[in-house]
């Protein structure tokens, strides 16, 4: 061999030599990053053993060769490794070092605390060397923590080493490859098992609530299996879908469910469901997954990232990564949680005395006299105790939610056969009175192979859940912030519901325990399964095909029996038996290419891939009506009448894409990235469409003047990148040309007439964004401090929208692309900080923070559109117009608010559209969350809060104050404040019984008025997690290793909101519960 | 891999999807003669059901008795609904309207005659029975919305992008098209009436639910009438009246029965409720406490007033309710059934045959036939129990005619209001009677609002 350099770093040198050798090399990241120091070499005509003595031994690398294939694992050679030369006491000292599963670590470096004397391990990771009595080892060993200890005696000793990865080379999940964080050029954020698992909420997005920059989550409700509100950097589509892409392993799953019968669980409003139904149904599908089997979650946000998904990656892509088994002897993790939840907040409403009070001068107020004869508008004041005062919420949303939670997971296998199977079963009942609760039982198997030669490599996974959720027809937190304290024993003497009659017969309120007689059962079954194949055919040159199902199979059923009606409503409800049947069903092909080479001083990694999916969503339902007395429902076959209907929607989609990576000496990254995409969702005209993206990193830490930089700064990276990505989450079929039946209760001449749905529009394609982010990522102390900063702008054009057109045409509106421009801009920021984990304690530390904007910057033909009330040019997305309110008049005790010319508006008046000239933006303006984990030995202390800067609709202006109807009347306890006579200047104006007076009016005016909207910013303590685990000394003992926790969600809230919950900003729906759990986690 | 890319390149074919269950692709429509009748049918089905919709809800051509005998001299309202604009003629360009309502079935009915003309596959006399139904449906709803507005855009293709930049034709021209639709579609109805698969003719007990040549000719002779053509006026009546094997007048109290013998073109009800009958009769109808909401019409007086002593349709056609003993209010009773839920026995009647015999009186008069015209009056007014006119100067027969449109048609269809304003007696008639409401440019309705500002080529009608 002969090389000539000078001054060049190890590891270049390295790599000549190596190719002039012919030999393979195998080395890691960060051992190629260590040798880094800068060496001349001149040889001629040298054997390659020569050589590599002069480049590694001679400046102290440890190296050997395997075959063909030189190894540098990174070890530091001991200067001697003669020992001790303390000669008082020497010992013989073996012994082995092994990893946590026990598979042994080789050429591990065992130290001699104080010396510069050592020894290696050998390939089965035992060691033996001379020391003194009592004397500290220090074994280290690149992947590992180094770990001290002392000698002690001439037992052999075990050496556990636990695995340590510098967190910029933790991997990171990309659109169809793995990534390190410190080569990433995109917007992509992890969170790993051991944040998710242990939290006892019932859907995977509440999960990630607070850990992730650019992603706002909000729950819907407090019920186990709710919706929650995924959005990441804003809602981009005006009308459709703004949901996140997921794919569980490599099959996407659907981010919405059918429509279903109640919407108990939270159906949250714009979000276009991608199946026909057009509407979204209450609940989640993340709620079908159990949190235990998940391993990884990447949120994949800037173009970089997501244009590789082509037409359906612009509002994010959210990839999860399920366990996989490890190689070793087979362990048993086994987890228990058990808890409770409860309400964590009440709606301060008035007591009976005040109740009593306000409706007297109520009635005054209507110039009615306080009434003797028993009507519906009066029972509270005619027939109810005038000193019953019952807390409906203590009664109605009291109880304790009992929560239990069992895993079990057995893993194992060889280096070349790995797999896991997991078994979990999850229980949450509701704090609604009854025996309501949602039970989930799920299973999950991974299995992975490997050949010997590394060529050929298989993975099959599959998770399934089976879930039965009992619920009822509804949510009765509305009724326990509104029924008035006075209102009678739901139940009468025999248990039978009490209907408190009025003389004519009808019922005075709306009993809330009657909907407990309507139960609602959702039984969901959900199965996922991929699998994959890959075969390296040349070094560098790899195939790949994954393939995956999912089906989603929902059972719903909604009894209604007549008997759970008041009396007057009985005869419309004659029984009634609602069952649907529905079933969402994914399949996915994608067969891969994927090549890497040497191309100058760098590595080029070309990748090309397409996708073959297909999605078909059918619900069918039977809605029954009319049973005979006595008769048990749901006998369907018993109803007098019934009526069947059935829906489906089927969607395909074909892709072609490839990634072109090239990376300079590990300091310049550039990534283009390009996808061909055909829709069935989109017209015929416009089906195909391209997508592509261009990125850019700098990893500046990599330059030599920053290399001798004398800050404590480790590494520095810039990031940029350009790209579009599309959105097609617009419905199935919108563009085709269809005919449905024409409704009328009967048939005409005994057939049902058909007719066309809409005016079609054959040009229908996808909405677009744009999207630019830059990021600047830098490390200090070795990288254990970090911090990320990342701008992003995003423009979503090409609006699918309802144009408005003359009626002429045939329709008021076509649906159509227009040039309706939102934008989504912002800042995200983190910081996390680990101290060094080989210490007695431990800190870590995160924060993460993002600054939103969200703005409609254009839409041409607003003014016509069906959406003139919704949206403002140059405001947030989720604006309200609302009248500028100006107080009470001290005079009369009305409402009053501003006209668009300032004046105010005549009380008899309900205002013009054009005089909301006040816009409130209901979108955060600044969420984030930070997390703080103390380590003392084996105590462990960890809390997250998530706060979120927003405004909401309040409750300070009560329910119409001074009405009753149907046992609702009662009001929040800031209306005690309302105005009583001439000159009095208050918040609240006068409470009126009478709906036909002004005061109706201007309570109408006032609740669209900026009084009815507040700050809704709140700061929570979403997690606490104190964990205790079971010396080391004991674990040896017993073998077996245990921790005990204990985890409490949502345990406080500071906030200035008036409402029962600033996260879901209502009092219709349960707020998310507060829990406290106590478990233990084993291994064996 | 390389199956992925071959898939790919014939991924066209790969991304035809299913159809949806509860549609049906247009194309498929138009391949069977079932389905394609079904869009027929879907047109006389949505109109009935128009028919019985609470007509608060304004703007539906089925439910014209009400809002038209508002606008005329008929009914009396005095709540503060939409109504109230009709009662008082002062509409505006932000009410509700036909045209929004009359439109959208247009284009449904441009859609089929397309889709019927491509086919290629339908048996010929569905096909040349459904073109007919098409056309004569087409004519239908142009004769209101030419009566209504005036000059209106003349829509008869389906292209959006065209339709949606169409001026407003001049009547003339509209008419020109109304009587080139109905010609056609004598020519292709079946002159006998059809079940519903527009093939079949009943063998016994004839539903007449669906337009047949006679229908087409009946409102020929209407729009001749219209139009001033007083000769085609009388020969097309003349068809229609001579074909006695199908059409009788029938007694006074059989006249708005189903399959009733004087009926050339009914609706089948499919209303609200199982077994509901008209919604004339459900609304109009008043229940024994007097109007109220779901009741909100009763008839003017200056109607009954109208009448002649002895006209048994003041006791057969119209009825009162007597609230607190003091005040009565009378209401058309053309319709007896008011309840739903009871045998159905009486259908909405659109057509019927002694709008014929005064269509070709008031033609005959015209042609200065003064005694053919009177013959014709006098047949009505017979059945009416009263006595025959005689033969007087041409304009006082006209002046007859007139009156015995009012007495005979009053409430169905708007025929008052047409009759006013085609006659030119609008102003004198409702400008006495509605006062400071009434100006002479309410014989035409606004058109909406929202329409000027979507088709900046339209200009609204005068006075609004």
């Amino acid at each position: 061999m002969t090389i000539n350099m000078d001054r060049a770093p190890i590891n270049n040198v390295l790599r000549k030599v190596v190719r002039q050798a012919h030999i393979g090399l195998f080395i890691s990241t960060e051992t190629e990053e260590k040798l880094s120091e800068r060496i001349s070499l001149n040889v001629t005509n040298k054997s390659i053993e020569q050589v590599l003595k002069q480049v590694l031994e001679a400046n102290g690398w440890y190296y050997f060769m395997d075959g063909d294939v030189l190894h540098v694992p990174g070890n530091k050679l001991p200067v001697s490794i003669k020992g001790s030369s303390d000669s008082t006491a020497v010992e013989i000292v073996t012994g082995k070092v092994t990893d946590l599963v026990g598979i042994p670590v080789p050429f591990a470096t065992v130290m001699i605390k104080g010396t510069k004397d050592g020894v290696l391990t050998d390939t089965n990771g035992i060691f033996t060397l001379r020391t003194g009595k009592k004397s500290g080892l220090i074994v280290s060993s690149i992947g590992f923590e180094t770990k001290e200890l002392t000698v002690f005696g001439k037992k052999p000793m075990l050496v556990q080493l636990t695995p340590w990865v510098n967190r910029l080379n933790e991997t990171v999940v990309t659109g169809y490859g793995i990534i390190t964080r410190r080569m990433n050029t995109g917007n992509v954020a992890t969170i790993k098992a051991k944040d998710i698992e242990k939290q006892p909420v019932s859907n995977l997005a509440l999960a990630l609530q607070g850990k992730v920059p650019g992603l706002s989550i909000q729950q819907s409700t407090g019920l186990s299996g709710s919706n929650t509100l995924v959005r990441s950097q804003g809602d981009n589509s005006l009308k459709n879908g703004n949901d996140p892409l997921y794919i569980i392993d490599g099959v996407p799953y659907p981010s919405q469910l059918l429509n279903t019968f109640t919407s108990i669980l939270g159906g949250l409003s714009r979000n276009a469901p991608d199946v026909a139904t057009q509407q979204p149904g209450a609940g989640s599908p993340l709620s079908f997954i159990n949190l235990h089997d998940v391993e990884s979650i990447d949120v994949l946000k800037d173009a970089d990232a997501t244009s590789i998904y082509g037409s359906r990656g612009s509002n994010a892509v959210i990839l999860i990564t399920t366990k996989r088994g490890k190689p070793g002897p087979i362990k048993t993790d086994v987890m228990m949680q058990y808890g409770i939840g409860m309400v964590a907040s009440k709606v301060k409403v008035l007591n009976t005395p005040q109740y009593v009070e306000m409706r007297q001068q109520a009635f005054k107020n209507a110039g009615w006299s306080v009434p003797q004869a028993v009507t519906a508008e009066n029972a509270d004041l005619t027939v109810y105790s005038q000193y019953r005062n019952t807390d409906w919420q203590k009664v109605l949303l009291g109880n304790r939610a009992q929560y239990a939670n069992v895993n079990a997971t057995v893993y194992g296998g060889t280096d070349y056969v790995q797999f896991l199977l997991s078994l979990g079963r999850r229980e949450e009942t509701t704090v609604f009175p009854g025996n309501l609760a949602d039970q989930r039982t799920s299973a999950h198997f991974n299995m992975h192979g490997i050949s010997v030669n590394k060529c050929f490599q298989v993975n099959f996974s599959g998770i399934y859940m089976m879930d039965n959720n009992q619920l009822i027809s509804t949510d009765l937190t509305e009724l326990a912030i509104k029924l008035v304290p006075n209102a009678p024993e739901p139940y009468g003497k025999n248990h039978e519901l009490n209907w408190a009659l009025l003389p004519n017969g009808n019922a005075s309120w709306k009993n809330p325990l009657a909907y407990l007689q309507q139960p609602y059962n959702n039984k969901t079954a959900n199965l996922v399964a991929s699998a994959s194949v890959s075969y390296c055919l040349l070094p560098g040159l790899c195939l790949r095909t994954n393939g995956g199902y999912n089906n989603l199979g929902i059972k719903e059923m909604l009894l209604l029996p007549q008997n759970s009606y008041a009396p007057q409503d009985r005869e419309g409800h004659p029984g009634e038996a609602k069952i649907a049947n529905g079933d969402i069903s994914t399949w996915i092909i994608e067969p891969q290419v994927e090549y890497v080479d040497s191309l100058g001083e760098g590595t080029l990694d070309v990748f090309v891939g397409s996708t073959l999916q297909g999605n078909t969503a059918t619900r069918t339902t039977i809605i029954t009506r009319g049973y005979a007395a006595g008769i048990p429902l749901p006998n369907i076959g018993a109803a007098l009448q019934s009526k069947v209907s059935s829906n489906s929607a089927d969607y395909k989609y074909n892709a072609l894409f490839m990634r072109l990576s090239y990376n300079w000496h590990n300091k310049y990254i550039f990534n283009l990235s390009a996808r061909r995409d055909g829709s069935s969702r989109f017209g015929p005209a416009n089906r195909f469409h391209n997508f592509g993206s261009v990125a850019g990193a700098w990893v500046f830490s990599e330059s030599s003047w920053l290399k001798q930089w004398p800050l404590a700064m480790s590494f520095g990276k810039l990031k940029s990148s350009y790209g579009t990505t599309g959105n097609d989450a617009i419905g199935d079929y919108q563009f085709m040309n269809f005919y449905q039946p024409v409704s009328s209760p009967l048939p005409y001449q005994g057939g049902i007439g058909l007719e066309p749905t809409s005016l079609t529009n054959s040009y229908l394609q996808w909405e677009q964004t744009r999207k630019l982010s830059a990021g600047l990522e830098l490390g200090f102390f070795q990288d254990r401090l970090l911090l990320d900063v990342n701008y992003y702008q995003n423009r979503s054009a090409n609006q699918l929208l309802n144009y408005p057109i003359p009626v002429a045409t045939g329709f008021p509106n076509i649906m159509k692309n227009i040039d309706a421009t939102v934008l989504n801009a912002g800042w995200e920021l983190s910081i996390s900080f680990e101290s060094r984990t080989n210490q007695d304690i431990q800190w870590s530390s995160r924060l993460n923070l993002t600054i939103p904007v969200n703005k409609l910057l254009a839409y041409p033909g607003l003014e016509l559109s069906e959406n003139y009330n919704d949206y403002v040019i140059g405001q947030s997305t989720n604006v309200r117009r609302l009248y500028r309110f100006a107080g009470v008049d001290t005079a009369t005790g009305l409402y009053r608010v501003y006209d668009q010319s300032g004046n105010r508006i005549a009380a008899e008046f309900t205002g013009r559209p054009e005089d909301k000239t006040s816009y409130i933006n209901l979108n955060p303006v600044l969420y984030g969350g930070v997390s703080q984990t103390f380590k003392y030995k084996g105590f462990e202390l960890n809390v997250l809060f998530y706060f979120v800067k927003q405004k909401g609709g309040n409750y300070a202006l009560g329910f119409l104050p001074g009405t009753f109807y149907g046992g609702i009347g009662n009001q929040p306890a800031y209306i005690l404040n309302h105005w009583e006579k001439r000159g009095e200047n208050k918040p609240v104006q006068q409470v009126n019984s009478d709906v036909n007076s002004l005061s109706a009016t201007t309570y109408v005016n006032a609740m669209a008025s900026t009084a009815a909207f507040s700050d809704a910013s709140y700061v929570r303590l979403k997690q606490l997690l104190f964990a205790w685990t079971l010396p080391e000394y004991w674990q040896q003992k017993l073998h077996m290793q245990a921790r005990l926790f204990f985890e409490g969600q949502n345990l406080f809230t500071i906030t200035g909101y008036q409402g029962l919950d600033p996260e879901t900003r209502n009092t219709t729906s349960l707020p998310p519960l507060r829990m406290f759990t106590v478990g233990i986690g084993l291994t064996l | 891999m390389l199956a992925g890319l071959v898939t790919f390149y014939s991924c066209e074919k790969f991304l035809g999807v299913d159809l949806p269950v509860n549609n049906i692709n247009a194309a498929d429509v138009y391949a069977s003669d079932a389905m394609a009748a079904s869009v027929a049918t879907g047109w006389y089905q949505t109109m009935s059901n128009q028919n019985s919709a609470f007509f608060n809800s304004t703007g539906l051509l089925a439910t014209m008795y009400t809002n038209m005998g508002l606008a005329a001299d008929e009914l009396v309202y005095t709540g503060t609904s939409i109504l109230s604009s009709y009662y008082k003629n002062n509409l505006s360009a932000t009410d509700p309207a036909y045209w929004s309502d009359i439109y959208p079935v247009i284009y449904k009915i441009n859609v089929a005659i397309e889709g019927l003309e491509q086919s290629t596959t339908l048996s010929p006399a569905v096909k040349q029975q459904l073109l007919g139904e098409a056309k004569f449906m087409r004519a239908f709803n142009y004769s209101y919305l030419v009566g209504l507005y005036g000059d209106v855009p003349l829509v008869l293709g389906t292209d959006y992008r065209i339709n949606s930049r169409l001026l407003r034709s001049p009547v003339s021209v509209v008419y020109h098209q109304i009587i080139n639709d109905l010609k056609e579609a004598q020519n292709l109805l079946s002159d006998q009436y059809l079940q519903g698969d527009a093939l079949t003719p009943y063998t016994s007990g004839a539903q007449r639910v669906r337009p047949t040549k006679w229908a087409a000719t009946a409102l020929l002779a209407r729009v001749y009438l219209y139009t001033h053509d007083y000769s085609d006026a009388d020969i097309q009546a003349s068809l229609v009246i001579n074909h006695t094997g199908l059409y009788r007048l029938t007694a006074l109290s059989n006249v708005f029965l189903k399959n009733s013998r004087e009926a050339i073109w009914q609706l089948q009800p499919v209303g609200v409720g199982i077994n509901a009958n008209t919604g004339e009769g459900r609304f109009f109808i008043l229940p024994p406490t007097g109007p109220d909401d779901i009741h909100p019409v009763y008839l003017r007086r200056e109607l009954l007033n109208n009448f002649e002593a002895g006209d048994q349709r003041k006791l057969k056609w119209i009825s009162y309710v007597t609230v607190n003993d003091t005040t009565r209010y009378y209401y058309p009773a053309k319709y007896k059934i008011g309840a739903v839920n009871t045998a159905v026995k009486e259908y909405p009647t659109i057509l019927r045959l002694a709008e014929l015999y005064l269509v070709r009186a008031e033609a005959r008069a015209q042609l200065n036939n003064l005694q053919g015209a009177v013959a014709d009056v006098n047949i009505i007014r017979g059945r009416a129990g009263l006595p025959g006119i005689n033969t007087l100067t041409q304009s006082e027969v006209l002046q007859a005619v007139l009156q015995e449109r009012r007495v005979e048609l009053f409430t169905e269809w708007g025929h008052r209001w047409f009759d006013l304003v085609r006659t030119g007696s609008a102003d004198v008639v409702l400008g006495s009677l509605k006062g400071e409401y009434w100006h002479t440019t309410d014989q035409l309705f606004p058109i909406p609002g929202e329409e000027l500002a979507k088709s900046p080529q339209i200009q609204q009608n005068a006075g609004y």
